[in-house]
């Protein structure tokens, strides 16, 4: 249980307490960077900002000193998964031990949790940012509360895994339940939940500097694991890469699956015209160098690595795997999108895109002006039109 | 207007007579997880407890409840205009009787209301069914709001007026209902009807929402409301036609007639004959001028015949009606046949535009030898007297279908319900022909033999069985409760079915039953009971998949194999047919020493006696697996079987391919690893697999990643009866055709047209059956006299084929064997299904009738473009493929030589010894003399 406490002075009195709870606070992770980009901004806006995390992560990720809110891990180390003892297993001494240790240490943790809330002035908001921590707060004392929950992927993605019974269970009684997207929120009401909006994620900033569109380069940035479908990627380029031999496709990124990943490219023969280039952290640079992003995933949520090439002018050809996708882009105004899955169209929306520079251009600027209706200010402002509407 | 927002909602509940449903609405309203709702409660006007219990809950919440006083009784829309007046909210909702709003429903209404600035917001609704106990949504709902939307224009959404869909469930920004003067009308009893579209209308914008919103709706009631919702509907409808939306007004007609008309109509046989007489009276005026053929043109032919009775107030003709739509088949009136088709009725067909809503040729009562036709027997009388009953009844039978009234024999059949083991029988008295019908008389004695036998058997069924001539009818008996009244012994069932239910009359027999039925259930009975049935759960789960697979993974594939045993499977265990067929044929006639054990899905009729059989899934199949050396199936055993270390498995495969298949489709490829890696582990149990040409190896084995080693480069077994009868042809001619012909009653002269178009979905959902693509109905007419079609859906579909004249189309979906067909089949149409392939073998016409070919090839992909290479004419409509088959015998000779590429480019390999090329590969030594044999399978 540690807590850091605000290193900066604490802002104006007129906000409201707000907590973002996290699996982890320091986890480098999409989700986690997503909590501090909002913390950031409730803080900008006047609230006061408490993020309060499970555990503490292994692979930590560098908190910035001036961030000015506290923060909080509830456990030290990832908390024991509970292995309840019934049937001959109450015999196992060690076992009821173990277990009672960690309904000890889970009772700590809640009551810590209770006082952090009870200490909040009324008119607080608890944004449960993913679905576990929900097991500890539906212990804690939470009245006079307001508790918002969040899913980070898409209605499918969530129905397909454990997590889907975790929400129905946890989240049909909290005060909202938000799906990145109206179409995703959509479905959960379907579904049969009755308390569900939607909000997006927002893009951190616009580069200064857009993309010119002249290198015959085209750019994909993820990891190189199953899910982001490089494997795809590069069964598409090689439909490509012959009618397009001045053009390069640049892979940005590292994970488990590299080493097969380039054998893949050596065997189909693109070794002249891909570039493995490894992780980066350079985004709006290497962005500003390409021409076309393009991504393969076989599932996302509201993926970040889409609007960021959007702001810096680069079109997208994508496929349309998850309605984030399809709310990001659109299809033909502002990017290409491709059936999930369906190299061959895939291919082709590369093909339009790289043989026609006109088309290339338009799309490009028209997505660096219509990405902007998820600027930080303009996800602030739903976030706080939400605030108020729970206060109704 | 000027009165001040105090709220952000105001509901409208109005107290009815039920004081409870009133608090219950009213807490709804307070227990909103959005504070700032208002219930707006207008007093009934009467005294009573409704006023007392609105008075109550107005002292209880004076800030959040208002009470507005009615001056005396007056109608519903009255005291909906009146809430409305006192309305302070900025949107208002009107909650009908007894409903209740879903708690986070205002919420959900404002958020949408305010991020779309609309005018109306709209969300779902539900109502409680008839038996008050569960709720349910109307069927058009889903639809309507699959997804949040806004709309500017009615046409977009026309279900919100042409269905009564604005009736609950939505609510309306105040100020535009004050700036439009929209009010209830209240001299209308259904006024919440015309009040909805009056709203859609006139909003600027409309939000549709997924959400629930309100619940608890009242049920419908179709026999008592039909009357004045038609009321309510024909305002509607003026209102429509007023403004020119003359469009929309036709949809709302023909919505009103198969929501409100016809669920009356079904109602029918459960109403008494007073209650008929008055809903017909109510309706006719209604109905008036709007049962023409253009109105019920997109009805059924029953539905279309009974509103049609109903507008002619015939209100026995709409019981029998509603007797034939309530059982699908049933013959209900006399029908009548002129000029080869078939009318409900004699009267009034000189009108043509009468003719055309009484035809109901498309039902196919023609066609239905009398043995199989479901004729309605509708008691007229049963009486009991003392222990006698006395039943009459009256049979519909139309004077087409027995025409020269041969002399009726009758008796009553009467069986136990259920099993029907047990029965006896009466005679029937009197049965004599009545114009198109037979009336008939029978007595029961009560006593005499009537016993039941077992402690269960205690309802009875008759049946009327007629004897006519050489024809045996047997009829159900139906009736209405008021015919059978309290007559002892006799009940009618919810479906209008007579039952006979025996009563013990003497004192011992009496006692005897009431012991009986306490021991079974009094309260440690009852308990019993239930340990039982977890008990059974329990065993049930330890025949359960789950236990079956750790069983077989952990034992029953490390046992020892049993030499020379091989298990067959095909399609998944639907059919003893195919390659596996072919290669089981040439073991036994080779007669080589193997055990052969075949596996059946659902039924074992049609498999080889010889073979031993087991059932798919079973732990007999998964023994016999587990300890066989050879696994040979076309389609792939299930995939969570991991195959035994000593077992080589045969995958035959089922057919070359068009559309992309494996790890090419992009289905798949957007799975996650873990589901990939599982089809790729079941594709590596795969030792040997059959290639019929370069293409297969191209498509097939490079989309499932198998080996070249693994490759059996022989052809399909399958097919080597096409070659062997290709051979037949050119030697001696295609007479006479194969045995397969007389079973299924194909004469020489008819030309065999197979109609076999490919897998479109998933198993059927619901049970209903796939709609055929092709109207085999149009094909009879035109070329049931010279042709036969055989129709084949696809093995993991049931196709539901429209009765037709006799002889004219078969269905041989059942068929084990699609080889044999296809030797049969003269002409084969087909889209892509890669039964294609194989046909062309056999160098016979092949027609392509794929409507929806560029939808499916954008949609799954395809390794070639049909048009290009096919080997016959590929037709988008059914026209043109009627005019091709019409015309077949002068064009099929340019089409020789694309269909000889074909064939030669997709069959490479099938020269018609595959089956014995497949045995020598995999039996080896075993298999001995196959150099003697030749192709002969």
């Amino acid at each position: 249980m540690t807590t850091t406490p605000a290193t900066a002075a604490a802002p104006t009195t007129k906000g409201r307490d707000l907590f973002l709870v996290a699996n982890t606070v320091d986890e480098l992770g999409g989700v986690t960077a997503w909590a501090h980009q909002m913390a950031r901004l409730f803080q900008g806006n006047g609230h006061r900002v408490h993020v309060i995390g499970v555990h503490e992560a292994e692979l930590k990720l560098a908190l910035p000193d001036d961030r000015g809110y506290p923060v909080t891990s509830l456990y030290a180390k990832h908390p024991r998964t509970p292995r309840p003892v019934h049937g001959l297993g109450r015999l196992n001494v060690v076992a009821r031990g173990r277990e009672s240790a960690r309904i000890a240490a889970k009772r700590r943790a809640v009551d810590r949790l209770s006082r952090l809330f009870r200490a909040a002035r009324p008119g607080a908001v608890a944004i449960v940012t993913q679905v576990w921590p929900m097991e500890w707060i539906r212990e804690a004392d939470t009245a006079g509360l307001r508790i918002i929950g969040m899913s980070h992927e898409s209605y499918a993605y969530t129905r397909a895994c454990h997590r889907y019974r975790a929400v129905k269970r946890s989240y049909p009684d909290v005060d909202r339940w938000l799906a990145l997207t109206q179409e995703d929120a959509d479905d959960w009401i379907i579904d049969g939940m009755h308390n569900v909006g939607a909000m997006p994620n927002a893009l951190a900033h616009l580069p200064a500097v857009p993309s010119r569109r002249e290198a015959k380069v085209v750019c994909s940035i993820g990891r190189l694991a199953d899910q982001k479908g490089v494997d795809m990627l590069v069964d598409t380029w090689a439909l490509v890469a012959p009618q397009r031999p001045d053009w390069t496709l640049r892979i940005y990124g590292a994970g488990a699956d590299e080493a097969a990943l380039k054998r893949q490219c050596t065997r189909l023969g693109l070794d002249g015209s891909v570039e493995w280039r490894g992780r980066t952290s350079d985004v709006p640079g290497v962005l500003a160098e390409s021409s076309l992003f393009v991504q393969s995933s076989r599932g996302e949520g509201f993926p970040l690595a889409l609007m960021e090439a959007m702001a810096s002018a680069v079109p997208c050809a994508a496929f349309d795997c998850a309605p984030g996708v399809r709310e990001i882009v659109r299809h033909g105004e502002d990017g290409l999108l491709a059936p999930a899955g369906d190299i061959g169209a895939l291919a082709d929306r590369l093909l339009r895109l790289t043989g026609n520079p006109r088309l290339r251009n338009a799309m490009g600027e028209r997505a660096r002006v219509n990405v902007q209706r998820f600027s930080e200010a303009r996800v602030l402002e739903r976030w706080e039109a939400l605030f108020e509407l729970l206060e109704r | 207007m000027s009165t001040p927002e105090l709220h952000d909602f105001s509901c409208v509940v109005v107290a009815g007579t039920d004081a409870d449903a009133l608090r219950q609405s009213v807490a709804s309203v307070l227990d909103q997880a959005m504070g700032s709702v208002e219930a707006v409660l207008v007093d009934p006007g009467t005294d009573g407890p409704a006023r007392a219990a609105a008075r109550a809950l107005a002292a209880d919440q004076p800030y959040r409840v208002r009470l507005v006083r009615a001056g005396g009784p007056m109608s519903a829309g009255a005291s909906r205009n009146l809430g409305l007046d006192a309305a302070r909210g900025r949107y208002v909702i009107v909650l009908g009787d007894g409903e209740l709003l879903e708690r986070h429903a205002c919420r959900n209404l404002f958020d949408a209301a305010r991020t779309t600035g609309a005018d109306l917001v709209a969300g779902r609704w539900t109502r409680l069914t008839a038996g008050g106990r569960k709720e349910a949504h109307p069927d058009w709902q889903a639809q309507l709001h699959a997804r949040t939307r806004s709309v500017r224009d009615l046409a977009d959404v026309p279900e919100l007026v042409t269905r009564d869909a604005l009736v609950t469930g939505f609510c309306v920004r105040r100020d535009f209902v004050h700036d439009r003067r929209l009010r209830y009308a209240e001299d209308l009893a259904h006024s919440e009807i015309l009040f909805g579209v009056e709203a859609a209308l006139g909003a600027r914008v409309i939000t549709l929402v997924p959400n629930l919103i309100t619940t608890h709706r009242a049920a419908p009631d179709p026999a008592r409301e039909t009357s004045a919702l038609a009321g309510a509907h024909d305002r509607v409808a003026g209102l429509l036609l007023s403004l020119g939306r003359i469009e929309l007004c036709d949809r709302r007609e023909r919505a009103f007639l198969s929501d409100h008309v016809l669920p009356c109509v079904r109602t029918f046989p459960q109403l008494t004959a007073d209650e008929r007489r008055r809903v017909t009276a109510g309706t006719v005026p209604h109905l008036e001028g709007r049962a023409d053929v253009r109105a019920l043109s997109a009805l059924d032919p029953v539905e279309r015949v009974s509103v049609r009775l109903l507008a002619e107030g015939d209100t026995e003709g709409v019981l029998a009606a509603a007797y034939a739509l309530v059982r699908p088949g049933t013959v209900v009136s006399e029908l009548t046949e002129r000029e080869g088709k078939v009318y409900w009725r004699a009267d009034g067909l000189d009108d043509p535009r009468t003719r055309e809503v009484l035809d109901v040729s498309e039902l196919g009562h023609q066609h239905q030898p009398p043995a199989r036709a479901r004729l309605l027997n509708r008691l007229t009388r049963c009486s009991v007297e003392g222990t006698r009953a006395v039943l009459e009844g009256h049979v519909v039978l139309p004077g087409g279908l027995v025409p020269d009234r041969p002399p009726l024999t009758a008796r009553l059949d009467v069986r136990t319900r259920g099993r029907g083991r047990h029965g006896f029988r009466v005679p029937v008295q009197e049965a004599h022909y009545d114009g198109g019908a037979v009336v008939w008389r029978a007595t029961v004695d009560l006593t005499a033999r009537l016993r039941d036998l077992g402690i269960r058997d205690r309802v009875w069924e008759p049946r009327l069985r007629l004897a006519a001539g050489g024809h045996d009818m047997s009829t159900e008996l139906v009736a209405e409760q008021e015919t059978v009244g309290n007559a002892r012994g006799f009940t009618v069932t919810g479906a209008n079915r007579l039952e006979l239910r025996l009563a013990p009359r003497h004192r011992a027999a009496r006692t005897l039953r009431a012991a009986l039925h306490y021991a079974t259930h009094f309260r440690p009975a009852r308990k019993v009971r239930l340990r039982l049935r977890a008990l059974r759960r329990r065993c049930d789960r330890l025949n359960g998949r789950a236990v079956k697979l750790r069983v077989y993974r952990r034992v029953l594939r490390r046992l020892p194999v049993s030499k020379g045993s091989v298990v067959f499977e095909s399609h998944m265990g639907a059919c003893y047919g195919d390659s596996p067929r072919a290669i089981h044929q040439e073991i036994v006639d080779r007669g080589l020493e193997l055990r052969c054990t075949w596996s059946y899905a659902a039924s074992a009729d049609g498999f080889p006696a010889t073979a031993r059989l087991v059932r798919r899934w079973s732990w007999r199949y998964l023994w016999a697996l587990g300890r066989a050396e050879f696994w040979i199936d076309n389609q792939g055993f299930p995939h969570a079987l991991a195959k035994p270390r000593h077992t080589t498995y045969l995958q035959t495969w089922h057919g070359s391919a068009y559309k992309r298949m494996g790890f090419d489709e992009a289905r798949l490829k957007t799975q996650n690893a873990p589901q990939r890696e599982r089809l790729r582990e079941a594709v590596d149990r795969f030792d040997h697999f059959l290639v019929r040409s370069e293409h297969d190896v191209h498509t097939l084995a490079r989309a499932y990643g198998i080996p070249e080693e693994r490759l059996l480069r022989c052809g399909y077994p399958r097919n080597d009866r096409l070659i062997a009868a290709r051979a037949r042809d050119e030697a001696a001619g295609r007479f006479p055709r194969p045995p397969v012909a007389a079973d299924l009653g194909i004469p020489d002269h008819k030309t065999v047209v197979l109609y076999a178009p490919t897998f479109r979905g998933g198993p059927p959902k619901n049970n209903k059956p796939v709609r055929l693509p092709l109207d085999v109905r149009e094909f009879a007419a035109r070329f049931g006299d010279t042709h036969v079609l055989l129709v084949r859906a696809h093995y993991m579909e049931a196709a539901e084929l429209p009765v037709c004249p006799p002889g004219t189309v078969i269905d041989v979906s059942a068929h084990h064997d699609v080889s044999e067909l296809l030797c049969l089949a003269d002409v084969l149409v087909t889209d892509y299904s890669s039964i294609m392939f194989d046909f062309a073998l056999l160098d016979r016409p092949l027609v392509h009738f794929a409507p929806d070919l560029d939808a499916y090839e954008t949609e799954r992909g395809s390794y070639f473009a049909l048009r290009d290479e096919a080997g016959g004419p590929v037709v988008e409509t059914q026209e043109e493929l009627l005019r091709v088959l019409a015309a077949l015998k002068q064009t099929d000779g340019a089409w020789a030589q694309a269909r000889a590429a074909f064939a030669a480019r997709f069959g490479t390999y099938d020269q018609g010894r595959a089956a014995a090329g497949v045995v020598d590969a995999l039996f080896g030594e075993r298999a001995g003399d196959s150099g003697k044999k030749g192709g002969g399978a």
